[in-house]
């Protein structure tokens, strides 16, 4: 046999193998299409039941465990108040939490993704513990959906070593870290806090913790973040994050941080600058933003004309003479960003 | 094999040799990346419930703006906005621009969501055909229309760009029909790496045979025409099997036009579309490896394989062929604007892998494998090849042809399961095998035609049939 007539054997053999898998998957759907359906309609069964005041005897082992589990979590995720208690209880009865800690043994790391999100509805000791484990798994995933549901019932191990464990900063960059930060500072805010103060703390995690904080209206962070921010490079991806939190916390003392911003190199420093200028009213930075009116870069401009929009009067008027007497491009953004906000 | 001269035994033998490596070498490339799609299929996260994805993004999701180009919509704009404006997403904006169309589009969006024309200082750093003016209104913060003079879907797009505030953008087709979670499924990626991913492509489903109604798709169906059914093998072998494969490889070289979306600014650094070119999206995705490889950056170009447009393909031979033979055309210059990347370490695995994938699939695949057509058959019949190479010839036109699309079939069923039932199933099974008769052919005939149109230099897209969503 040569080896090209061999290719025609080989290929024969491979299609074959492929029409035959495929045979067996469309029997297994017929097979399975008839329990689908069949599951369909217990779960069609199963809702009226669980929203109404059936016996919990009469569903356990009469339904379908992971259905009953499915249907309880989005039921519990859809409504609040009492009803959800009733529905975290009814679940609790039915050992659906206990079904979900053992799915976070699966080998597959989209069942424990799926276990470790419901299980944010179950915050009794034993899934803590677990959910707690989960922060070692293997997937970066799941150990950021363990941490998420954790901070949700206020139960996560200290902060500085979760930012070790997750790697935030480093090895996980997502934005939910905000969230995870946000929801840990309700209750812990000083930990958040010795973040920002930590210099062993990578500067992704530092950002992170800054925008977590920024709507807490804690404003004794205001001088520590622009000192941050004015000891950051003007390359430093997370300065624009610093400047920008600045302007959320919207309180002066964060002028100088602010002014140094309106000259950086970087655009995304001057643009985040001069959102922050208007959203503190740095009324005192009017002139510095009018002259950035005529910046290179469009989000600079942009930014420096809404900021001149919000600072009232003084910021009207710097307006109107950049509209009357700046070089393009300038002008264009003085006339346009007037136009658009109604200033005359 | 007797009475030919050795020359004409050997040329013979040669040409047979370089159209069975070619294939096999095609073959391979698709049997390892069934392989990659495999596993990025096996660890890719569950399927969230829009509800959940809601309360996990809400917070953090960044601003998208929705660019939709339309061109003489005047009978589907009205229903196309309304279903985008009712897309599930915290924070965006849709942004139509009317690209200088002949009919009332301009005034039907204007009228019938009552706009008016208003300022607004935006960008002009990429090119395009001039603004004539832009309308919105305080009832509707969320919708922005852009009328331009005309200059295709390139320009309207880098109008779009140009007029967009949000940090990211998602362009669409005019026939585009979005899932209403859309957008919180495909902005994942720049919510895991933010700071790295610069652009997200996701899977497009055929939407020929189902009930549409209002700009969603209601109940899927299977066409019943056979051109829409291969289409559907042929957009599984493209969606699950190359596209998730070449982003599991960090190697994708293509985001559909009818959806994608981009971080604004790498795409501003890239100058935005590219005029002058039918293959504006494969062009504007390997502008951005460019850059990001020339400047060493770090950088991600991702693709998710939930669906999240549904589209209709064209289901006469005549506009199919058109649509391929473009596609062809728009693969050739964009290769061939590019060519230095090919092969050149510094380009890294876009350089082998993405542009070497369309080199031996795109560029030397269709011209191969239709002088295989030829002169295969023609040489074993005057007796000049022998009957093994007849039967390896074969292998790699029809069988191995049949084993990648029915292996598509069993991973889609394996991982995703999305046809409704097992009937459905079966015909895409027949249809995997049949197409191998006589369409794959056909299509590689269209390619070739492709080929020559670019070889002719030949600009624009040809006459556009549009047919609109059929409500069945």
């Amino acid at each position: 046999l040569s080896g090209l007539a061999a290719l025609w054997f080989v290929s024969l053999g491979i299609a074959g193998v492929a029409l035959f898998i495929m045979l067996g998957l469309l029997l297994a759907r017929l097979i399975l299409g008839w329990s689908g359906r069949a599951r369909a309609q217990e779960k069609k069964r199963l809702i009226p039941m669980l929203l109404g005041s059936a016996p919990h005897g009469m569903l356990r082992g009469r339904i379908h465990g992971d259905l009953l589990a499915t249907v309880l979590v989005e039921l519990i995720q859809l409504v609040r108040g009492s009803d959800r208690e009733r529905f975290v209880e009814a679940a609790t009865r039915l050992g659906v939490p206990e079904r979900l800690r053992h799915h976070l043994s699966s080998g597959s790391a989209r069942v424990r993704l799926s276990a470790s999100e419901a299980l944010a509805e179950f915050p009794d000791d034993e899934s803590v513990e677990r959910l707690q484990a989960s922060l070692r798994d293997r997937s970066s995933d799941v150990r950021l959906s363990a941490a998420l549901a954790l901070a949700s019932f206020g139960k996560t191990p200290p902060t500085r070593e979760l930012v070790d464990r997750l790697g935030i900063g480093t090895r996980e960059n997502s934005l939910l870290t905000v969230g995870l930060f946000r929801d840990i500072a309700a209750q812990r805010p000083q930990e958040i806090r010795a973040l920002i103060l930590d210099n062993s703390v990578p500067a992704g995690a530092k950002a992170a913790a800054i925008e977590a904080l920024s709507a807490s209206a804690d404003y004794s962070l205001v001088p520590l973040i622009a000192s941050l921010a004015l000891s950051s490079e003007s390359d430093d991806p997370a300065l624009p994050r610093y400047v920008r939190a600045l302007g959320a916390f919207g309180h002066p003392a964060g002028e100088k941080a602010v002014k140094r911003g309106l000259s950086s190199p970087s655009w995304e420093v001057r643009a985040a600058a001069a959102e922050a200028a208007g959203r503190i009213g740095l009324v005192t930075l009017g002139v510095h933003l009018r002259e950035l009116l005529a910046d290179p870069e469009w989000w600079v401009r942009f930014r420096a004309g809404e900021a001149l929009a919000r600072m009232g009067a003084d910021g009207a008027r710097l307006l109107r003479e950049a509209a009357q007497h700046a070089p393009e491009p300038g002008r264009t953004a003085a006339v346009l960003t007037m136009a658009e906000r109604g200033i005359k | 094999v007797t009475g030919w001269s050795d020359w004409a035994l050997w040329s013979a033998e040669w040409i047979a040799l370089l159209v069975i490596f070619t294939g096999l070498l095609q073959t391979a490339f698709y049997v390892v990346q069934l392989g990659f799609a495999g596993v990025a299929l096996g660890r890719k996260p569950p399927i969230a419930r829009a509800s959940l994805l809601w309360r996990r993004y809400a917070d953090e999701a960044p601003s998208i703006a929705v660019l939709a180009p339309a061109f003489n919509e005047e009978i589907t704009i009205v229903e196309s906005v309304t279903s985008l404006l009712a897309l599930h997403y915290p924070d965006f904006e849709v942004i139509v621009i009317n690209d200088g169309s002949k009919d009332a589009t301009l005034e039907t969006v204007v009228r019938h969501f009552g706009l008016s024309k208003v300022d607004r200082f935006h960008d002009y750093r990429v090119k395009h055909n001039p603004i004539r003016g832009l309308y919105a209104s305080p009832r509707l913060p969320r919708l922005l229309v852009v009328d331009k003079e005309n200059g295709g879907k390139s320009d309207a797009l880098n109008a779009g760009i140009n007029v967009a505030r949000a940090t990211l953008f998602c362009s669409i087709d005019a026939d585009s029909l979005l899932e209403p979670d859309a957008l919180l499924r495909a902005v994942r990626p720049f919510v895991e790496e933010p700071r790295r991913t610069v652009a997200a492509g996701g899977t497009i489903r055929i939407a020929n045979g189902s009930r549409i109604e209002a700009g969603q798709v209601l109940d899927i169906k299977m066409p019943r025409n056979f051109l829409a059914l291969v289409q559907i093998v042929e957009y599984l072998r493209a969606f699950l099997m190359a596209r998730l494969a070449l982003s599991a490889m960090q190697a994708l070289t293509v985001i559909s036009g009818a959806f994608g979306i981009f971080q604004r600014q790498a795409v501003l650094e890239v100058g935005g579309y590219t005029h002058g070119t039918v293959g504006e999206d494969m062009e504007l995705v390997i502008k951005l490896h460019r850059l990001f490889r020339e400047r060493k950056q770090e950088y991600r170009i991702d693709f998710i394989p939930e669906p999240v447009c549904w589209t209709e393909v064209p289901d006469s031979l005549l506009i199919l062929g058109r649509q391929r033979a473009r596609w062809q055309r728009g693969a050739l210059e964009t290769f061939f604007r590019h060519k230095k990347m090919l092969f050149n370490p510094r380009y890294g695995r876009i350089g082998f892998l993405g542009m070497g994938h369309v080199l031996v699939v795109d560029v030397v695949g269709p011209l191969v494998e239709v002088l295989g057509y030829i002169l295969v058959p023609l040489l074993w019949g005057l007796g000049l090849l022998a009957w093994d190479y007849f039967l390896a010839f074969l292998a790699i036109t029809f069988t191995f042809g049949i084993f990648v699309s029915v292996a598509t079939l069993i991973l889609e069923e394996a991982e995703l399961r999305r046809f409704p039932n097992a009937r459905d199933l079966a015909i895409l099974t027949a249809v995997a095998v049949a197409e191998n008769f006589g369409y794959r052919q056909l299509a590689n005939f269209w390619r070739l035609r492709g080929w020559w149109q670019f070889l002719r230099k030949q600009q624009g897209w040809g006459t556009m049939t549009r047919k609109g969503f059929a409500k069945t």
